[in-house]
């Protein structure tokens, strides 16, 4: 019981916040709002048994990318006057075909059957052991070619930063 | 799988011949080594090997896919002497990203599961978005890099959506479990494979999602738009062919019909709106657009003669875009632009460069006696056995339109003149890498035999 009325009043949070980060008018308040959305997902994976989900969530992302996303907003001082405006046909567009995803993607979620899903209720399923355990077995060369994928990004990071001699 | 390796470790290695200034060898290590990798390849042809857990499965495919890539690869990195250096003093990181690029492309040439899909297309990627964007003083690249990594990085939220969407659905990443799942009814699966449909649409650029191309090919330097057209975009469609192949074959009546509608906008988006471009290097990102289209006819005939096809079609199209964008980087690099009009009177100046050019956009056309056309022929017999006649007979008129405008800047090399222009000097790089082009395109074009019964 305790957990559902948790889960509702996290669902609640997840979309109002993620509907404010688009609603806002100044875009630190967006920022602002997406962090709480990332809290509330972050709750939702605890919720769902996966903690090591739930902590590198609230790091990675609430934690560094955000704490990213304000320095970025703030170097670059948007204020209304700067901020540019759309047509009024491409906005039409943008709300026929986002509303158009939207009706598939709820169709699809509709008719999902949910009693045979669920899969393991197991309560240490998400704990780094057993990621662990998956990880260095099954998706082994998953694991190992994202290091190739990391050292492509940190190239080019430092090629791009990097001053010209 | 040792290619793989190869290509991964050649690329470390390249870097630090980088840190340790050695930059007369860059050139020679890259291609020993591209040499070696093409050669491991091709022991693994008839293995039909399995690597980690099923993650990757090196079936005749895949080795030829791969084989393609590498070579492909090869030829521009002939091209690449003294390119990189007027740009920056970097060199051995360029090299390393093409290579890193390349890793990526082999990956999504032999997946097996969906893990490795994502992870060889952001590796492709990754390396694309910083390698359009390395003439750093120049608006027009930093706007391509921009572009492109906004534009990739929302599309792989597509992609990634709908590996969801097929996970919770068939409750399996691997192809071989997604096809035998027998989920294909599910709404949740149909939404997935259409999310996954847009994702890799993006990559590839198949209309709607193509707005990006003409801008990233026209402000990335001249080499790297090249490596976008060949090696992009054979990984790109073998990755979306062999997904579709793969998991999503049985489920075909559901999916069939986007894929022909995407083809038809694609077609007509790509080619019509090529008619009216005056620059070399847009017309060409254009043309790159509409290929996707007939590329899709085939993926719409899925089976392995529509694998064959896609070889074919990709081995013609990449030769010929390395012959026309090195064309281009030339004429640029000779009269300041790559106007239409900077290309008058190369037949009088540099009669060898015009006919290179003129094979490489009939092939692109699709004329007789070059490889582009058997690659549109296969292309469009798989999808005739298919009974997609009037998407063919959509595709011949599109083709008709291609000739138009690939004949415009022919035209322009034989039969307008230019007073005061002098001849290109050509470094024996080019010389050898067109020569040898235009020699695969003559010798695919007669006997296609050669290619055509590969898969």
């Amino acid at each position: 019981m305790l957990t559902q009325s948790l889960f509702y009043f996290l669902s609640f949070l997840a979309i109002f916040s993620a509907l404010a980060v688009i609603i806002a008018k100044n875009p630190v308040h967006s920022v602002l709002y997406l962090i709480l959305t990332f809290f509330a997902i972050t709750g939702h994976y605890i919720l769902l048994n996966a903690q090591f989900l739930a902590i590198v969530n609230m790091i990675v992302y609430a934690g560094a990318i955000m704490v990213l996303f304000l320095f970025v907003l703030m170097l670059l001082n948007l204020n209304a006057e700067t901020e540019p405006q759309k047509p009024a046909y491409i906005k039409i567009a943008g709300v026929v075909s986002g509303g158009l995803l939207l009706l598939v993607l709820v169709g699809a979620l509709k008719t999902v059957d949910v009693s045979g899903a669920g899969g393991t209720t197991a309560t240490d399923m998400g704990l780094v052991e057993n990621l662990g355990m998956v990880l260095f077995n099954e998706f082994l060369l998953p694991f190992e070619l994202a290091s190739v994928l990391l050292l492509t990004a940190m190239v080019g990071a430092v090629l791009i930063g990097r001053r010209e001699a | 799988m040792t290619s793989l390796i190869i290509v991964s470790v050649l690329a470390v290695a390249v870097l630090y011949l980088g840190l340790f200034k050695y930059k007369t060898a860059l050139l020679p290590v890259s291609v020993t080594g591209l040499l070696a990798a093409a050669a491991m390849a091709a022991m693994d042809w008839d293995l039909e090997k399995m690597y980690f857990s099923e993650m990757m499965l090196f079936d005749n495919y895949a080795v030829a896919f791969s084989i393609l890539l590498i070579l492909t690869t090869l030829l521009i990195f002939g091209l690449s002497r003294n390119y990189f250096e007027k740009i920056s003093n970097n060199v051995a990181e360029y090299y390393a990203l093409m290579l890193f690029a390349l890793a990526g492309g082999v990956v999504m040439v032999s997946f097996h599961n969906l893990a490795m899909l994502f992870i060889g297309i952001e590796i492709l990627s990754i390396s694309l978005y910083v390698l359009a964007g390395i003439r750093r003083k120049d608006p027009a690249s930093n706007e391509a890099s921009l572009k492109y990594f906004l534009m990739g990085a929302f599309a792989t939220g597509f992609l990634l959506f709908g590996t969801a969407l097929i996970y919770g659905a068939t409750g399996s990443f691997n192809l071989a479990a997604i096809a035998s799942s027998g989920a294909f009814e599910s709404a949740l699966f149909r939404a997935g494979v259409l999310l996954m449909m847009v994702g890799l649409s993006f990559k590839v650029s198949v209309a709607p999602f193509h707005t990006w191309t003409p801008d990233v090919y026209e402000g990335s330097p001249g080499l790297i738009a090249m490596f976008m057209a060949t090696v992009v975009k054979t990984a790109g469609f073998a990755a979306f062919l062999r997904l579709f192949l793969m998991a999503f074959a049985e489920a075909s009546a559901f999916w069939a019909i986007t894929v022909a509608i995407l083809c038809i906008l694609t077609l007509f988006a790509g080619n019509i709106t090529a008619v009216f471009q005056d620059r070399f290097k847009r017309l060409l990102a254009w043309s790159s657009v509409s290929h996707a289209g007939y590329l899709l006819l085939a993926i719409l005939a899925v089976g392995f003669s529509a694998s064959s096809a896609v070889l074919v079609y990709t081995i013609a199209y990449s030769l010929a875009s390395v012959a026309a964008f090195g064309i281009m980087i030339l004429v640029s690099r000779a009269r300041g632009n790559d106007h239409l009009d900077s290309f008058n009177g190369l037949a009088r100046t540099n009669p060898f460069l015009a006919f290179t050019l003129t094979l490489a956009v009939c092939s692109l056309a699709g004329i007789p006696l070059t490889a582009g056309f058997f690659g549109k022929f296969y292309v469009f017999k798989v999808a005739l056995a298919q009974g997609y006649t009037w998407l063919v007979v959509l595709a011949v008129i599109n083709a008709m339109i291609g000739i138009y405008y690939y004949f415009k800047v022919i035209i322009a090399m034989y039969m307008k003149e230019n007073a005061n222009a002098v001849a290109i000097q050509l470094n024996p790089g080019f010389r050898l890498v067109l020569s040898i082009v235009v020699f695969l395109i003559f010798l695919f074009g007669i006997f296609p035999g050669l290619i055509a019964n590969i898969l």
